[in-house]
């Protein structure tokens, strides 16, 4: 049985199309990622999967049951960690977790061993009775990750879940992830806007752009796609799309894209290609005024699928804003 | 069922964790009402003297007349401002872990308010503590009936505060409710000043105001008379009470995450 079946899933804004006729399925087991800019839609998809919006179109189906006929018993079935905290501050991480296990119904006693194991496995248990406010960014996160597993949920959701966080905690958190998948089996659905979160932690990625899957595959398969390496060509020279499309010709580039006088190639083999791909630029006329190449990752298959790259699109104005934010809470 | 209780009950604990480790909005929430006692009570009382005194209201001195006000006051200023407190459970995001939740909305928007009920009764119950050497002529038999009172009063008010905060979307309107819903609630509920000498438009409004019922029968309670029967009183407050807490419910189970 697949724990996650979205079919034409769409929720429009007024005129914004939010979320766009998204249809995927995720394994029961899995890790699931939706990988996409600001804006792309994520948090969006999430809402209606954990039944706190309503789709306009569309149906999904969490755990085997419909979203829109079984709400009560989807969110007994799933834990949810949002993108903005979601923690009383003025109470201790302890009391967090203990409110949470009461209100899903986890029985007394189990739920104090519970909520120890958790809190070891995330490493808050030293700090059990310090109110949430003075934890940092890192720890909020942690504890609701811990929160959200109380109840033993079946399926889990993160959405962004290292958004703002430093490097060390990061990887902290992917371990966590990975932890919890290993030990309790649980799915996860993830949403990021990293592509080294997305590559290293998901079984299959879906890149969401506009509202829209763009390519849904496992990150080897995405990358794969793309041939073997990426090749990086600048040039103000307007015969560039000519020198593009002789290379695809003659079989050397399975593929190309040209943005902003900058032309990707996509080869087998960059060693080898680089020769004949300065052959031919002389052959045109063409002066290259820079050139590199590298094992694609899955930020160029971004770039392949959308046009842009995610650092351009990320608005980075508007994350420094919300880390901010973050801070202040 | 027993989960809807399990919810009522845990956020009648977390109220009241809440309420523990906030100190400073313990001591504000007290040192206010008596500063109005003080000031305005034995302000007000040494204009208004003797017999004329007893005249104007109801048969006591004015410090006499005040006091179950005050009291009031503090239940109901304690109440409204934790329900609309609902606006900072929006804001730090705590009403998603909420809405996401299993359990009952209703069960848990009703232990809410039950939650800072308590906290509001406790309030009135120390400045009743407190004012009692002012006003001398507080029957100690009546305590508890005016307590009672507080908590019914507490109840209805922090409903209608979580009501309007779950209707207006930004913490800008937090001075709004203040000034254009608290204060004139305050001011019409016969806490300060009888109402029965007041032009006819304020009467009419003062009378459609639950808290006049409140005041009336703390009035009762602690003095021995007030201007209606305690009979109705009581009954226009319950009824208050759960035509309150039933429209906060109501527009919790339809809140979205917006
Ligand atoms: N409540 C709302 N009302 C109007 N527009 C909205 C609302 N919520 C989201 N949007 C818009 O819908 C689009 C998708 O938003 P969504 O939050 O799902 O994106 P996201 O992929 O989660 O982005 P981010 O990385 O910023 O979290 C955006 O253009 C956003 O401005
Ligand atoms: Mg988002």
């Amino acid at each position: 049985m697949d724990a996650i079946v979205a079919e034409n899933l769409t929720k429009r804004f007024g005129e914004l199309v939010a979320v766009d006729h998204v249809s995927f399925k995720v394994k029961q087991g899995e890790i699931f990622g939706f990988l996409g800019p600001n804006g792309a839609g994520k948090t969006t998809t999430i809402s209606m999967l954990i039944t706190l919006r309503k789709p306009d179109e569309g149906e999904a189906w969490v755990a085997g049951l419909s979203v829109a006929k079984k709400p009560a018993e989807i969110r007994r079935r799933i834990g949810v960690v949002f993108q903005d905290p979601s923690v009383d501050r003025e109470l201790t991480g302890w009391e967090n977790l203990w409110i949470h296990g009461v209100i899903y119904g986890v029985p007394k006693n189990s739920l104090r061993r519970r909520i120890r194991s958790l809190m070891e496995f995330v490493d808050l248990w030293e700090k059990k009775d310090t109110p949430v406010k003075h934890y940092s960014g890192g720890m909020v996160r942690r504890l609701e990750i811990a929160r959200a597993l109380i109840h033993e949920p079946e399926i889990l959701f993160l959405d962004e879940p290292t958004l703002g966080l430093d490097p060390q905690t990061r990887a902290k958190i992917w371990d966590y992830i990975e932890d919890i998948r290993r030990r309790e089996g649980t799915t996860i659905f993830l949403t990021t806007h990293y592509m080294d979160e997305a590559e290293r932690l998901c079984d299959r990625v879906a890149i969401i752009d506009h509202g829209r899957i763009v390519a849904l595959d496992t990150p080897e398969n995405l990358i794969r796609r793309l041939g073997g390496d990426v090749v990086y060509l600048h040039s103000s020279s307007d015969r560039l799309e000519e020198l593009a499309s002789m290379l695809s010709e003659t079989g050397l580039a399975s593929d190309y894209k040209i943005i902003d006088g900058k032309l990707m190639l996509s080869v087998r083999d960059a060693s080898k290609a680089m020769p004949e791909i300065f052959e031919a630029a002389r052959k045109l006329g063409v002066k290259i005024s820079e050139i590199s190449y590298k094992r694609p990752s899955l930020g160029d298959v971004f770039l392949h699928y959308t046009g842009r790259s995610l650092r351009d699109s990320e608005g980075s104005w508007k994350e420094t804003a919300r880390i901010v934010v973050r801070r202040r809470r | 069922m027993s989960e809807a209780v399990d919810a009522f009950n845990i956020m009648v604990y977390r109220q009241l964790k809440r309420f523990v480790r906030a100190k400073s909005r313990l001591f504000g929430s007290i040192v206010n009402p008596l500063i109005w006692m003080v000031f305005f009570g034995l302000g007000w009382s040494s204009l208004f003297k003797g017999s004329m005194a007893k005249a104007l209201f109801g048969g006591y001195s004015y410090l006499d007349f005040l006091a179950p006000g005050v009291v009031m006051m503090t239940v109901f200023m304690g109440g409204f401002i934790s329900g609309v407190t609902v606006l900072w459970d929006k804001e730090f995001g705590f009403l998603k872990e909420l809405l996401v939740a299993p359990a009952s909305r209703t069960a848990g928007m009703a232990g809410r308010a039950f939650g800072d009920a308590l906290v509001a009764t406790i309030q009135g119950a120390l400045i009743l503590a407190a004012i009692i050497p002012l006003a001398r002529d507080i029957n100690p038999g009546g305590i508890p009936v005016t307590l009672a009172a507080a908590l019914l009063t507490g109840f209805a008010f922090t409903s209608l505060g979580i009501t309007i905060a779950l209707k207006i979307s930004s913490m800008e309107g937090f001075h709004i409710i203040v000034n254009f819903i608290m204060m004139p609630l305050l001011f019409l509920s016969g806490a300060f000043f009888p109402i029965d000498p007041l032009p006819e438009w304020m009467k009419v409004l003062a009378y459609l105001n639950p808290l006049t019922y409140s005041v009336d029968l703390a009035r009762i309670s602690m003095l021995g008379s007030g201007s209606m029967n305690p009979l109705i009183d009581t009954v226009v407050l319950a009824a208050s009470s759960l035509i309150l807490i039933g429209s906060a419910a109501l527009l919790f189970r339809e809140a979205t995450i917006d």
